[in-house]
């Protein structure tokens, strides 16, 4: 006993280095759990309310570019209608008034936003008192954003396409192929398309869309185009895709409520 | 007490400090300068091990809480914690350190400190990097970003030393 309190006692330092240390290497290896867990909630109210104040600033200075922005936003948006209201002046269209929306888009600011990280995240100031819940997308004006990891109260975290636990079911817009999209963690502007058999024919500069597989987005919301193509791990192209959402200049997203999310993965989950 | 309070103070600034306007400051799309360093580096000469390891643990875990990665930041500044002491006395000029002093450029001139900062903050930067990465397959492209981030980190501990912490 007088040996191993002395043993103790010699190594304190060294024991209570791999102490710590273990803890924190529990954290990396229990990775999910610990962004789930209750430290980290009450942490996303303290930094959601430090970034929101800064953001207020940022925002400022950039109100010019976004003006910009929506003003694009909204001539495109008026052009559609304009041809929507021509197709419905000459077509009967039925509607189930009951189930009005399959998809509503709620409009939402980044708060925080970090792009040079291998793991990515996005801070919104929106949050579980709007209705803004785990696994629901997020799209900015340009294209595909991310989908939302986790939410409190007034605030939620998002992953975003460049984030290495990023994973999603895209298409190549042309031929309709779905491949799955991955980021490598080289640069914020370009992610990888995987999992495209080698007889398909594509050329650079086609458009990748959503693919609408997974009940997180509708179909066909742009996510970028084809930059480059390699055929070098055998029957599967590699291509990388130039994303279109510009993730260091992000400020006004749309988080997506898919109404009928629960529905089909309801389905899904009993014919397995 | 009053050296208690004063290093807490400094701790919630540097932090503030780092997430707020150092984490903005991205030098040709990958490097980040990581200022925060900068409060192991100078603790004081006869702070217990045990205090500087704790301190490492704390200060990690905030950067984690604040850049939302779990746990990798904290092995890091935690191995630095532990080495420091020994890399000290690696470093000590052959009469020791004098008392009242601090691990400052003003004390022990600027090419001693290089040493002292450049060797802590490398291996800091190391294992963060490889940790992100958590693979072998990109390990250049990383070692490029190590070496890049570290000059940059310990460009910006050693301007600091001019201008905040004079002496």
């Amino acid at each position: 006993m007088r040996t191993l309190l002395k043993f103790i006692q010699k190594y304190s330092n060294l024991l209570l280095f791999l102490l710590l240390e273990a803890i924190a290497l529990s954290f990396i290896i229990q990775n999910t759990q610990f962004q789930r867990s209750k430290l980290v909630g009450l942490n996303r109210q303290v930094t959601g309310y430090l970034y929101s104040k800064v953001d207020g600033a940022r925002e400022y200075l950039s109100l010019k570019e976004v003006n910009q922005q929506l003003v694009y936003e909204n001539l495109e948006l008026r052009n559609r209608l304009d041809l929507l209201s021509s197709h419905m002046d000459s077509a009967l269209v039925t509607r189930d008034f009951r189930d009005p929306y399959h998809y509503f888009y709620m409009p939402s600011r980044v708060v925080h936003n970090s792009v040079y990280k291998q793991y990515n995240y996005i801070t919104l100031n929106k949050g579980k008192k709007e209705g803004v819940f785990r696994d629901m997308g997020v799209i900015s004006d340009q294209g595909l954003v991310g989908i939302v990891l986790e939410s409190s109260n007034n605030f939620a975290t998002v992953i975003p396409i460049i984030n290495r636990d990023f994973k999603l079911s895209v298409k190549i817009k042309s031929n309709n192929y779905a491949g799955i999209l991955q980021w490598e963690g080289t640069s914020p502007l370009q992610a990888m398309l995987t999992e495209i058999p080698f007889h398909v024919s594509f050329q650079e500069g086609d458009s990748i869309i959503t693919s609408g597989f997974s009940s997180i987005f509708p179909e066909g919301i742009m996510v970028g185009t084809v930059e480059s193509y390699s055929l070098e791990k055998g029957n599967f192209y590699d291509i990388g895709v130039r994303l279109s959402t510009d993730f260091q200049h992000l400020f006004h997203v749309n988080v997506i409520r898919n109404y009928r999310q629960e529905e089909q993965l309801n389905l899904e989950d009993r014919v397995r | 007490m009053y050296i208690i309070a004063r290093n807490i103070f400094r701790f919630v600034v540097v932090i503030l400090f780092q997430v707020l306007v150092m984490d903005h400051v991205m030098l040709n799309g990958y490097l980040i300068p990581y200022f925060y360093l900068l409060l192991i580096i100078l603790l004081p000469f006869e702070t217990p091990r045990w205090i500087q390891l704790i301190v490492g643990f704390l200060l990690g875990m905030a950067m984690d809480l604040f850049s939302n990665t779990p746990g990798m930041h904290t092995v890091a500044t935690l191995l630095v914690a532990f080495i420091r002491p020994y890399l000290l006395t690696l470093l000590a000029p052959r009469d020791g350190y004098e008392p009242e002093t601090f691990p400052r450029i003003h004390y022990y001139g600027v090419f001693w400190f290089l040493k002292f900062a450049l060797i802590l903050v490398t291996i800091h930067h190391f294992t963060l990097f490889y940790l992100e990465v958590f693979q072998l397959k990109d390990f250049f492209s990383t070692l490029l970003r190590v070496i890049l981030s570290s000059i940059l980190s310990v460009s910006t501990i050693v301007l600091s030393q001019y201008f905040v912490f004079r002496k």
